[in-house]
């Protein structure tokens, strides 16, 4: 009994501490945000909403903050097709070199983000395309492909490979039955993945930093130039802001198929 | 298209010299048969018998290694499984899980570019056919095992294929359910009349069901009959062991008249089964039925039978309209003879440990080479 209950303290000792730590930050900037001072402070002083009305005024912020959205829809544009193919091959078929396939598309995780980064500015600035947009989306979606790859090919393995035989069996030819069968099936997974791209690309920091220029940054970037200048409330709120948007997505995601799904993916 | 020579009326099904071998694995060896149209068969066997792939190559998932499939006459080695008039239900069923039931009935006739406007009617009349008529709108989790079979055959059927694939779809339901389903796939069959092969390892739903019975061991077709046929005249000691409870004897053949063979001990006999030409000094296996042993306190009791042997029971089970006892026999080698006494009223009941007579007729032994 004794043992046990030494047990469960140890137990709840790690889990608030684990909670504490994880919820740390955004508590901080959430209570930040709401200061009524000049100074950006935990515990606040006083509170007041006045922060955010400067951030709904400041064009710089909500312009950044569009192109950051711009960004990630594109991110996720790209992701979904090359993602979902490349997923559902990956689960379905004896792909040739499925090993070193599955390397290759670690390489984004084990090369530093710094590394990528410069390598597709090097890129991009050979094609003349910096100071767009839409390279940042596709550099986000190059850099986060694996997490989009892992989501669809979970629910594709998790897929009754018969379900394509009866398909077949019921007239259906080999595009048909893709598009009638297997997107809707592995559906979970690809909305698991879209949304995760999404929340990553708009998220993406460093990658972006390399590929900006001040016309176009995106919104973690135009915060981190905030930063080295003065650090003021505003900051504090646009992150709440950013936040939240990130939480929509979550609870987005487990409207439409279930957190328990990302969970469970290998 | 190459045609199958030398038949007028085409079967619905011929299959010539078909192997299968994959990974080094020979699935199937040689396997040919025709099926009638009209006609129910079973493909009965255990597990890796090859009576899967042997169906999956009727339905086009998978090239045969060699051989030729025919459907209605035509070779159809190299027509794809969505262009085969081939209605299929799968072992767990393969129902599309983001569609109605309606839907999944709609979906062969949406892709075999069926006139729009009749569609509803006919996915309708299919549905009141495996009389799921008001359930045509539930998802497919929101309906019970027994309504998602049902919603499996209309699928397979709706498009009114020149052959229906059945590939064990019955094995993961209860006793009660299943039983009730084998019935339905009969009565639905004689319905419509379709021409269907069904894979089973159960012994029972292949007698209830069939027309005709394929038993395969090894990849290797060991005999077509009709169901009695397949109970009665098994073709040799594998078919005997799979259908029906059936115990071997074990000797060698000591003298051979007409039809009767003596063999092993004094008082054993049987006749030749299908195709054993016997001789003397051969090696030889009765199989004896389990029904077709009597037993008794006593061989005076056991009536007019030809061969009696005594032994003691070694177990007894109540299975209610009959017990099923297991006789050992010393004079046997200490053999373990399992017996059916479907009458344990008029025999009174024979405890564990009893010295009890068993007989049997000699016409009832099959004796086999192997």
């Amino acid at each position: 009994m004794k043992g046990d209950r030494s047990k469960a303290v140890t137990l709840w000792t790690f889990v608030v501490a684990a909670l504490i730590m994880l919820s740390a930050p955004t508590l901080v900037v959430l209570g930040a945000s709401f200061t009524a001072g000049n100074m950006i402070t935990f515990p606040p002083e006083g509170l007041s909403l006045k922060w955010y009305a400067a951030i709904a005024g400041a064009t710089d912020l909500r312009d950044a903050f569009l192109r950051s959205l711009i960004v990630a829809s594109i991110c996720t544009a790209v992701a979904i097709p090359t993602g979902t193919l490349a997923g559902i091959a990956l689960a379905k078929y004896r792909v040739r070199f499925a090993a070193g396939v599955q390397v290759y598309l670690l390489l984004p995780f084990t090369v530093p983000l710094i590394g990528s980064g410069i390598g597709l500015m090097l890129i991009f600035g050979r094609w003349g395309v910096l100071g767009q947009l839409w390279p940042v989306g596709v550099a986000a979606a190059v850099i986060n492909l694996p997490f989009m790859i892992w989501a669809v090919t979970a629910s594709a393995a998790a897929l009754d490979p018969d379900l394509e035989l009866a398909a077949a069996n019921c007239g259906a030819p080999p595009l048909s039955t893709f598009l009638a069968v297997t997107v809707p099936a592995v559906m979970p997974g690809i909305i698991t993945g879209a949304l995760l791209m999404f929340i990553l690309a708009l998220n993406e920091f460093l990658v972006s930093l390399l590929l900006v220029d001040a016309r176009i940054v995106t919104l973690p970037v135009q915060i981190y130039n905030s930063i080295r200048s003065i650090i003021t409330p505003d900051l504090a709120a646009i992150s709440v802001v950013f936040i939240a948007v990130a939480a929509a997505a979550i609870a987005l995601l487990d409207r439409l198929v279930g957190l328990d799904i990302f969970l469970k993916s290998k | 298209m190459t045609t199958l020579m030398g038949t007028d009326a085409p079967f619905a099904v011929s299959v010539r010299g078909v192997n299968m071998v994959f990974d080094g694995v020979h699935a199937v060896r040689d396997a040919t048969f025709d099926l009638e149209k009209g006609r129910f068969l079973t493909i009965l066997g255990p597990s890796g018998s090859g009576k899967t792939t042997l169906l999956r190559m009727i339905a086009g998932f998978g090239k045969p290694t060699s051989g030729e499939v025919f459907i209605n006459g035509l070779a159809v080695g190299s027509v794809p499984p969505h262009r085969r008039s081939i209605g299929m239900v799968f072992q767990k069923l393969a129902l599309f899980p983001h569609m109605t039931a309606a839907e999944n009935v709609a979906f062969p006739l949406r892709m075999r570019r069926f006139d729009a406007r009749t569609i509803p009617d006919r996915v309708q009349r299919y549905l009141d056919l495996v009389k799921l008529g008001k359930l045509g709108d539930r998802r497919i989790h929101e309906l019970s095992g027994g309504q998602q079979q049902r919603v499996a055959i209309a699928r397979a059927l709706v498009f009114e294929p020149d052959l229906l694939l059945l590939d064990e779809p019955l094995a993961a339901l209860d006793r009660k359910l299943r039983e009730e389903m084998q019935l339905e796939f009969r009565r639905i069959q004689r319905e419509l009349d379709v021409t269907t092969i069904n894979v089973t390892h159960d012994q029972r739903e292949a007698l209830v069901v069939s027309d005709e019975i394929i038993v395969m061991d090894h990849g290797r077709i060991q005999q077509k009959a009709r169901p009695e046929a397949t109970y009665r005249q098994p073709s040799n000691a594998f078919v005997a062991n799979f259908i029906g409870v059936t115990n071997f004897i074990d000797g060698m053949v000591t003298a051979v008249d007409g039809d009767t063979i003596a063999f092993d001990r004094p008082g054993l006999a049987g006749r030749p089964g299908n195709g054993f030409r016997p001789l003397v000094g051969m090696a030889a296996r009765g199989a004896l039925r389990a029904e077709q042993i009597r037993i008794a306190g006593g061989r005076e009791a056991l009536g007019d039978v030809d061969t009696v042997f005594e032994g003691a029971v070694t177990d007894a089970i109540f299975e209610g309209e009959r017990v099923v006892y297991e006789v050992t026999v010393p004079d046997l080698d200490g053999a373990a003879l399992r017996v059916f006494d479907h009458d344990p009223v008029a025999h009174s009941q024979h405890e564990v440990g009893a010295a009890v007579a068993v007989g049997w007729n000699a016409r009832d032994v099959l004796v086999f080479g192997d």
